[in-house]
Formats: C-alpha cells, sequence, structure tokens
C-alpha cells in the first residue's frame, strides 16, 4: 500500500485575517509598551513632569477611555496568538524536543515569546486592573505601591519579560513579513538586542527612582 | 596523528518484529577529507551490514542523505567529520516515515505535497509542437531557477518545530515551490487561486517565522524572503477577498 500523507484542503480566509489582525495588533502594542517605558521613565525629570504627563493623558480621556482598550488589545492578542502555542503535552513534547535537538536561536527565541507571554498575561492583567481601578495616576501613588510590600518584585520581574517579548515580537513580525530582509537579519537581531536591553535598564533606573520619591 | 570517531546511530527497523528503538555506537578512524557518506558506507561494510541510510548522488544533489547530524538536519555527502567533534549523533529526519535506522521516507511527503499544490504549470493554451518556443525573460528564468534549486532533502521540514508540531502543516519546502509557481509567466492561475491552496494555516499562515528552515538548507535557499514574500501576497489576496470593490 502506498504511504500517504494527508495534506487536507481548508478554507484560508480566516487562517490570513487572524493573522493580519495578530500582527497588526502585535505592533499596537510594541508601540505602545516603548512609548508607556518612556512616558513612566518622565518621572526621572522629575514627579512634577510625571504628574503632568498623566494629567495630560487624564484630560483628554487617554487614559479612561485608553486603558480598557488597551486591556481589549491585549486580550485579543493573546487569544490570536494562543492559536499557535501548544497547550497539549504531547505537542509540547515535539516543540520542546525539536528546540533542543536544533540549538537554534530563534527557535529558542519562540520559546521565550511563548513563556515571557504566560506571566505577562497574568501580571500585565494585574498591573492595569491596579492602576485602572485607582486613577488618576500619579507619582505619588505609583511610588506609594512601588514602596509596599511585594510590588518592587512583581515589577522586577514583569519588566524584563514584557521587554524579551516585545523585542521578540516586532523581530519576528518583521522577519515573517519581510520588513526584515535576510541580508539584514543578524542586524536586527543586534539591534533587538540593544534596544530590549536599553529599555530593561531604563524601567531599572525608573524603578530605582520611584524607590526615592518621597510619598506625602 | 588520526582522530578516532565514536558514531552514535539510531537504530530500529519498524519491519522486524522485537526491534526497538535505541542509539548503538561505533568507532571508525578519522580519516583525511572523511565525509560522513563514506564513513557511514566504512560502518555498513566492515561493522554493520544491516545499517540502513540513504544515498544517491553523494554530492549533494539527490537529497537522499539527509539526516539529524549532532542535531542540525544536513546531508551526510556534504558535511565533513573534520567539521564535527570526535562524538558525531546521527538520527533520521523528524517528521518523516520512518523506513529504518537513518532512513526516512521522503519521497512520499514530497509528492503528496506537490499534488496538495498542483505543482505543474496551469495553462489552457494548446501546445503546438511546431511553433518556435517562446523565449522567457532571462532575469525571470534566473528568478525561477533560484527556487527550483530545491532538491528536496526534507532539511527544512526537520528543522521546523511547526511542522513537527503539526503534520498538516507543509513548510518552507512547499511555499518555496508555490513561489516558484507564482514567478511563472506560463502558469495561468491567478493570486485567488494561489490563496486556495496556500493561504491557511496549512500553508503560509501556519508559519510561525522560527527560520530553523532558512538556517539549515543545503542549498542556500532564499527561504525567509521567499516565505515573506508569499505571506504578503496572500495578505494581500486576504484583504481583497473580503473587500466589496475587490471581490469581483
Amino acid at each position: 500500500m502506498q504511504y500517504q500523507v494527508a495534506f487536507p484542503t481548508a478554507s484560508g480566509s480566516r487562517a490570513a485575517l487572524l493573522d493580519l489582525v495578530q500582527m497588526l495588533l502585535g505592533l499596537a502594542l510594541v508601540v505602545f509598551m516603548y512609548l508607556h517605558a518612556l512616558f513612566v521613565a518622565s518621572i526621572l525629570l522629575g514627579p512634577q513632569v510625571f504628574n503632568a504627563l498623566a494629567d495630560f493623558f487624564e484630560r483628554y480621556y487617554l487614559a479612561q477611555v485608553g486603558g480598557p482598550l488597551l486591556a481589549l488589545v491585549f486580550l485579543t492578542h493573546f487569544f490570536m496568538a494562543a492559536r499557535r502555542i501548544p497547550f497539549s503535552q504531547q505537542d509540547q513534547k515535539k516543540v520542546w524536543t525539536s528546540t533542543r535537538m536544533l540549538a537554534h536561536r530563534d527557535t529558542w527565541l519562540w520559546t521565550v515569546q511563548v513563556v515571557t507571554a504566560m506571566f505577562i498575561l497574568i501580571m500585565g492583567a494585574i498591573h492595569i486592573w491596579v492602576v485602572l481601578t485607582d486613577l488618576p495616576i500619579t507619582a505619588d501613588k505609583s511610588a506609594a505601591r512601588i514602596q509596599t510590600g511585594f510590588w518592587l518584585g512583581f515589577y522586577l520581574l514583569l519588566l524584563p519579560m514584557v521587554e524579551m517579548h516585545v523585542g521578540a515580537g516586532w523581530y519576528r513580525l518583521g522577519i515573517k513579513w519581510g520588513v526584515i530582509k535576510s541580508s539584514a537579519r543578524n542586524k536586527a537581531k543586534r539591534a533587538e538586542y540593544y534596544i530590549t536591553g536599553f529599555f530593561i535598564l531604563l524601567g531599572l533606573i525608573t524603578l530605582a527612582r520611584f524607590m526615592f520619591v518621597s510619598v506625602s | 596523528m588520526n582522530r578516532k570517531l565514536t558514531f552514535s546511530i539510531f537504530r530500529y527497523n519498524p519491519q522486524e518484529t522485537g526491534s526497538s528503538p535505541g542509539m548503538r555506537e561505533f568507532r571508525l578512524e578519522e580519516t583525511e577529507n572523511l565525509n560522513l557518506f563514506v564513513a557511514l558506507n566504512l560502518i555498513r561494510e566492515t561493522q554493520d551490514p544491516s545499517l540502513q541510510f540513504d544515498f544517491c548522488c553523494r554530492a549533494g544533489i539527490c537529497g537522499a542523505c539527509a539526516m539529524v547530524i549532532n542535531g542540525r538536519p544536513r546531508l551526510a555527502c556534504r558535511t565533513k567529520t573534520a567539521e564535527l567533534p570526535e562524538k558525531i549523533v546521527l538520527m533520521p529526519l523528524p517528521g518523516f516515515r520512518l523506513v529504518g535506522d537513518l532512513s526516512v521516507d521522503t519521497g512520499a511527503w514530497f509528492r503528496s505535497m506537490n499534488e496538495r499544490l498542483r505543482s505543474w504549470i496551469h495553462t489552457d493554451e494548446n501546445f503546438d509542437p511546431d511553433a518556435p518556443e517562446v523565449v522567457m525573460d532571462n532575469q525571470v528564468a534566473e528568478e525561477i531557477y533560484e527556487l527550483d534549486r530545491c532538491i528536496e532533502c526534507g532539511c527544512c521540514i526537520g528543522a521546523c518545530a511547526t511542522a513537527q508540531m503539526r503534520s498538516d502543516f507543509m513548510g518552507a519546502a512547499a511555499m518555496n515551490r508555490i513561489a516558484r509557481f507564482m514567478l511563472d509567466p506560463r502558469d495561468k492561475r491567478t493570486n485567488r487561486e494561489f490563496f486556495e491552496i496556500v493561504g491557511t494555516d496549512q500553508g503560509i499562515f501556519g508559519c510561525m517565522g522560527l527560520l530553523g528552515c532558512h538556517d539549515v538548507c543545503p542549498k542556500n535557499l532564499p527561504l525567509q524572503d521567499q516565505l515573506a514574500h508569499v505571506r504578503r501576497k496572500m495578505g494581500r489576496q486576504a484583504l481583497k477577498n473580503i473587500l466589496p470593490w475587490y471581490k469581483n
């Protein structure tokens, strides 16, 4: 009997649209996360600058409307990307065996994306909830939170998770859609490492600064 | 002094009752310019005649001797032992039906894939054997030839974590193949027809961009750029399929 491999015919439009939407949401989140890091780092210029920026976002309802919208984009992005995550133990074993066998940088990078995604899903949701249920955002309140209990540890873990995920995310998008050509791949990879390193460092300095904001 | 190489080779014959999967070690003294294809033949001739592996051309053209060499899918005939450490671990290519030991059936996989892609020139023009041949633009011919260099060895499938997880995913070899027909002016299929074939999760939208395929291809095919090209083309077509002013 001749051996046959099953390649079933399948309707494509749904798969294509999901992929397009996943790309657009991912891109929007990358831009948001980098801007978010820069805005939060405004504390380095003083609590007044931080408060003025937060006030600006609230006066134009960017926090009140943008926040819940962001939460929606965040969850939708997870559901779209979850199509690719191996949830069954059998699939996890296959991917793990293949990844370990190959010892290939970009295949490992995907494992990093999946693992960080799980942390971000839980911790990001907690962060969004805590911030949006206690508007307005002020340097005073943020500093009080970071200086209390486990929150510093929480952000010290969330920060590298987010930056690694975002860095791997834009690199992967660039590769998949051809913005990064094969000739520029190594350069893009280096840029990803530097940018991720920069934002982790900026986040650490920002957190350190919050530790020293005197809470009234 | 020549190195003493240790080959740890996967052994299992699914046809043989009582055979169970495992690794077996063979030792061989390294000679100048020894490649894995010759080493495997020496082992089979002098140590174990039952060792199964495939080869044909010995020159990186037929793709039959693809296997996992120290974790990487490669061609045995194009791999010199001097590039490897003293311990060499050989496994069959994953993702294909195992024939025995290092031999896998890539042929059935590629046949099914090519049938699924309808991998031939689609034209309704009648062939006139007496008419002079239509000359193809040289640049187009070269672009097609670049993609036609695929030897269907299966290394790209063996190195793709997505293909390992999902057996219905057609992989980089298929996307490279369809890209070749997209370029060919003799093929009259429209983008909408190509979309029906590869605009799916089994096709280009199942690819996660891990690029194991690109990095192990023994023919150095431009798989990364081809996958992105097909994705952009099919992404545009997906939008055209739903936007009312493009629908017809």
